[in-house]
């Protein structure tokens, strides 16, 4: 024993040091310090945006500056610096003050030096007005006057009596004016609709029987019938053979998918050919056709004219009204008052051009808050004025809102029907991986190169295709074009066969016959692919939905517009929507499919009932994220169909309520477009603020309402403690 | 075919050469292992069965099948009857195939990507791998219990009525009325009539496999198959299970794999003991855990070896 013991080694312990850098100490400094300022960072970002943002429109007083050579200025402080060219010991400033009143030809911000000012006084009396036309005028109130015809009577005088009798005067001037606005806009709006629709038809009518319908080749009726009744034999077939043979495992599986697939293209083709093909398509307008329907236009020409006229009339009744009350503003300096207008100075303005008065010296905190609350309503529910410098951004929020819905409605589904096919039904190999790679590197790519391929493929090409069909060039001989849609047809069915023989026998391992199938199967994919191409760019048959309107030169959905600017979006989005389907989709345990297989469902069984409804809160986030990226984008958007002006919503209660082809605003680009092309930076400073506040607020906003429909389906699909 | 076998089982390599030595010397008995070695060379001995089991009347024949997993073989050649009304048990060590052989009856091996078989197998009669077999009607004459409990993120109810739901069954009265006979027969009605609007997953883990069973015969199912039922759960709910399988067994023919030899004994009526893909003995539990023909079944039935 003891010797045993003796020739073991003798084991020395030694202390084992705690080495300065194993103490964690500096790491949580470190990360915690990262958190937070990564955190400030964000805190101040937003702190700015909704400060600089919210404030823009709380009123603030009105200064009465007296120069040292006697000029008098009125106007608000809006900067206040250091002279930056002035190097000296002691440091001069300047202020800058908006004073408003271009009509006089002075610009409407104006820089002061402090050491120039005389005097700086807050009269009490002193308003702001805000107009229709030419921004801003500082002055202070004289008189209200009633102007007839030829005499001129005062209805009330003295700046007090003024504001006292201006609340009445000014809400029945705006409703005066309001009504104009409707009759020009609904009335003569709807009159314009109908004269430029009946002038398209003709044209529309002129082009088609200038072109006859020589070359096309029609079915006759009895040729026509016989395609009926074979589309409806074949579909008698597809019915009787609906449930033979089941998805899963049977030698008559493949032959029940053979007989299924093969009848629904020979359906899909006789359905096209008996719509382009029917026999009427022939009947071409003949010209005393042309000639009565030019007839009849010109009939309900000269009535809507007259109904032109009497419109016109009430809103010159309306007008003669309005022109009667006038309302003398006095700037100090000159005396001159407000003017009606540019060209006409000597005519004091009329009531109903001024939006808001804001007596801003002489207001409690109460009625400041009340001229706060009205500009942010403005700003919120009307059009734009001013260059998009004054009034609201209305436009602009409908067209964000309903771009970032449409985006989201496009690329939702598409994104979710391709990562099912991806994840759930194709073979996982090299081209799934290939294709997974391919839809990760899209998401890489910068958003413009989105908005060049939109504005190229998307309004100049598809676009085109839709207004006028295929081009000259490319447009096939009708003989042929019918020769390659049968070809095509023919190669689907290949393609269907190859691709169902490429599936190994159940219970048998794949044979070189089945690989060999698998190839044949993608080559011939390809050549459809080419084949479909040639089809649709050589359709002999179609020529645009909006022919007429693009010999015009006004193309409709051959130009920028929403439905490109979304579909173009959705394209960019695209791969986040794939991406976190096919993660949400993974995520569901095989042993659900399992078991649900094992109750004897089918495939497409167990996707629905199983796998959709358990990836369905990750689908969601994917939706999200993509409308939370396309909302954000503003690059491509400039390309496809963001601009600067166009008060025409994409929808409207006038007929087809959702115009698609319309050019929209956007809040994104209207930011850029405040800040960087405005005419007036000044003015338009502010705004950038509030506009990019209610960006970030209509984001949030969406983001939001998605969460929320996201967590209430995820409380009904999973349980408590999952 | 033959390349094949020798490929899959390896037998001839030293490694599996050396370990056959090594079991051998551990139990020092290793020359009285004839079958269990000759397996281990790759041969497909007869297998040891019973006369009781050849009387019995069988609901499922499995006969000379064969499975590959691509190259791989998994199942040697196995016939096999599964008497009708009683409970089955198959056991053996890990990767013996016992439960590929299960998850062969319902075809579920269809799934995975490069199986290939050999034989048939009949369920009352009917050939499983003909040709012309409907998978999906096959599966629905079949019950199956999966080893770890996996109810579907749904209702309680919902749970119980899928097989029904799926073949477009949509009267309120008749799925209420299956859900409740099916939960009564799987034992857990009174734990679960208040709470059947709840979700499944909110139940314990034993809760959940009685769960799973009552939807596996809510369809009435010709054959349940349970694929190691209790392996995931605690001795509390593993004994109520297995007093469901005895009760259900009056009604319906359960095959069961197994790890625990004492779950064998006292739930099943017959015994079959499978190694490395090939079956070795079958026979009546009672005999064959107290009086089997084969030293290589008492040594692997008490625990001495495998």
């Amino acid at each position: 024993m003891s010797e045993t013991q003796s020739a073991q080694p003798k084991i020395i312990h030694t202390q084992r040091r705690t080495l300065p850098s194993a103490i964690g100490e500096p790491m949580v400094w470190l990360t915690g310090g990262a958190l937070i300022v990564c955190l400030s960072m964000i805190v101040f970002l937003i702190g700015l945006v909704v400060v600089n943002g919210s404030m823009t429109f709380w009123p603030r007083p009105i200064h009465q500056v007296t120069l040292n050579d006697g000029e008098v200025i009125l106007g608000i402080v809006t900067e206040h610096e250091r002279v930056p060219t002035v190097v000296s010991q002691d440091p001069q400033y300047r202020t800058l003050y908006r004073v408003g009143n271009r009509d006089l030809g002075q610009e409407s911000f104006r820089w002061v030096d402090d050491t120039s000012i005389a005097n700086i006084e807050i009269p009490q009396d002193a308003i702001m007005l805000e107009r229709e036309v030419w921004g801003v005028w500082f002055g202070v109130p004289q008189s209200i006057l009633e102007v007839q015809a030829e005499s001129e009577s005062i209805i009330a005088e003295g700046s007090e009596d003024v504001l006292n009798a201006y609340a009445e005067l000014h809400r029945q001037a705006r409703q005066r004016r309001m009504e104009v606005e409707e009759l020009k806009k609904d009335a003569l709006g709807a009159i314009n609709h109908e004269m430029e629709q009946n002038r398209l038809r003709v044209r529309q009518a002129e082009l088609e029987s200038e072109r006859g319908d020589e070359g096309l080749v029609r079915a006759n009726g009895v040729v026509w019938g016989i395609l009926i009744l074979l589309a409806g034999s074949v579909g008698y077939v597809l019915y009787r053979f609906r449930s033979y043979g089941t998805e899963l495992g049977s030698s008559k599986a493949r032959q029940g998918q053979f007989i299924r697939t093969g009848c629904s293209i020979a359906i899909a083709m006789l359905v096209l050919t008996i719509w382009i093909a029917h026999p009427w398509g022939g009947n071409v307008i003949s010209e005393s056709e042309l000639e009565s329907m030019k007839l009849s236009v010109a009939q309900q020409e000269t009535e809507l004219l007259v109904e032109y006229e009497h419109v016109l009339e009430s809103i010159d009744e309306i007008e003669s009204v309005d022109s009667q009350i006038r309302m003398v503003v006095v700037e100090p300096t000159t005396g001159q008052f407000a003017p009606i207008s540019q060209t006409l100075s000597d005519e004091p303005m009329l009531m109903s051009q001024v939006v808001r008065l804001v007596a801003a010296n002489d207001l409690s905190t109460m009625q400041k808050a009340g001229v706060f609350t009205s500009r942010w309503v403005e700003y919120l529910t009307t059009n734009p004025r001013e260059a998009n410098t004054e009034g609201g951004i209305y436009p602009v929020i409908v067209g964000t809102v309903i771009l970032t819905l449409l985006l989201t409605i496009f690329v939702t589904p598409m994104g979710v029907i391709a990562a099912l096919y991806l994840r759930e039904y194709a073979k996982q190999g090299i081209v799934t991986s290939l294709i997974r790679i391919a839809v990760n590197n899209l998401a890489g790519v910068p958003s413009i190169v989105y908005g060049v391929f939109g504005l190229g493929f998307f309004c100049y090409t598809l676009g085109a295709y839709v207004d006028t069909g295929a081009s000259e060039s490319a447009r096939m001989n009708a003989w042929s074009w019918w020769g390659i849609f049968v070809l095509t047809g023919v190669t689907l069915m290949l393609g269907f066969t190859a691709k169902l023989w490429s599936k190994p026998d159940p219970g048998k391992a794949a044979s070189q016959f089945n690989r060999i199938m698998q190839r044949v199967s993608w080559l011939v994919w390809v050549i459809v692919l080419i084949l479909v191409i040639l089809l649709v760019t050589g359709m002999p048959y179609f020529h645009g939905l909006y022919e007429a309107r693009a010999q015009d030169g006004t193309p409709t959905f051959g130009a920028r517009g929403m439905l490109w600017a979304s579909l173009t979006l959705a394209l960019l989005t695209l791969p986040v929507v794939i991406v976190a389907t096919e993660e949400a989709i993974a995520a569901v345990p095989n042993s659900m499919r399992e078991g649900s297989y094992g109750c004897g469902a089918s495939k497409w069984q167990t996707m629905r009932r199983i796998v959709l409804p358990g990836a369905l809160p990750g689908i969601l986030t994917g939706a999200i994220l993509a409308m939370a990226r396309g909302a954000g984008e503003v690059a491509p958007l400039m390309l496809v169909g963001a601009v600067k002006l166009n008060q025409d919503l994409p929808i409207s209660s006038q007929y087809p309520y959702i115009h698609a082809d319309r050019s929209f605003m956007h809040l994104g680009f209207h930011i850029f477009d405040l800040g960087f092309q405005s005419p007036d930076s000044q003015a338009a400073r502010p705004l950038v603020w509030t506009t990019t506040l209610l960006f970030l607020a209509i984001v949030f906003g969406l983001n939001l309402a998605a969460i929320r429909i996201r967590s209430r389906l995820r409380a009904r699909m999973s349980g408590p403690t999952v | 075919m033959s390349t094949m076998e020798s490929k899959t089982t390896d037998t001839n390599s030293p490694t599996n050469v050396a370990r056959s030595v090594a079991y051998g010397q551990s139990e020092a008995a290793g020359s009285s292992y004839n079958v269990i070695d000759a397996i281990r060379r790759g041969e497909v001995p007869e297998a040891t069965v019973h006369p009781e089991v050849l009387k019995a009347e069988g609901v499922i024949e499995v006969e000379r099948f064969n499975l590959w997993y691509s190259e791989t073989k998994a199942i040697h050649d196995i016939s096999m009857r599964v008497p009708r009304g009683s409970v089955t048990a198959l056991i053996g060590p890990s990767g013996c195939g016992k439960s590929t052989l299960l998850r062969s009856i319902n075809r579920m091996n269809d799934l995975v990507e490069g199986v290939r078989v050999e034989g048939g197998i009949g369920l009352n009669g009917s050939p499983i791998y003909a040709p012309s077999v409907d998978v999906i009607s096959l599966r629905k004459r079949l019950g199956m219990v999966f080893q770890k409990p996996n109810p579907f993120p749904m209702s309680i109810f919902e749970n119980v009525v899928y097989p029904l739901r799926i073949d477009g069954e949509r009267r309120k009265a008749v799925l209420e009325e299956a859900c409740e006979k099916s939960l009564r027969a799987a034992a857990i009605w009174d734990e679960v009539k208040d709470r059947l609007k709840k979700s499944a997953l909110g139940l314990s883990g034993g809760q959940q496999q009685r769960i799973c069973i009552a939807r596996a015969i809510v369809a009435d199912p010709e054959v349940l198959l349970l694929d190691e039922p209790c392996s995931a759960l605690d001795p509390v709910a593993t004994l109520k299970i297995e007093e469901l399988i005895t009760e259900i067994s009056q009604r319906y023919t359960v095959l069961i794999v197994t790890h625990n030899m004492q779950q064998a004994a006292r739930v099943s009526n017959y015994t079959a003991f499978m190694y490395l893909g090939r079956l070795v003995e079958y026979g009546p539990t009672a005999t064959l855990f107290q009086n089997p023909k084969l030293i290589e079944t008492e040594h692997y039935v008490s625990g001495r070896f495998g």
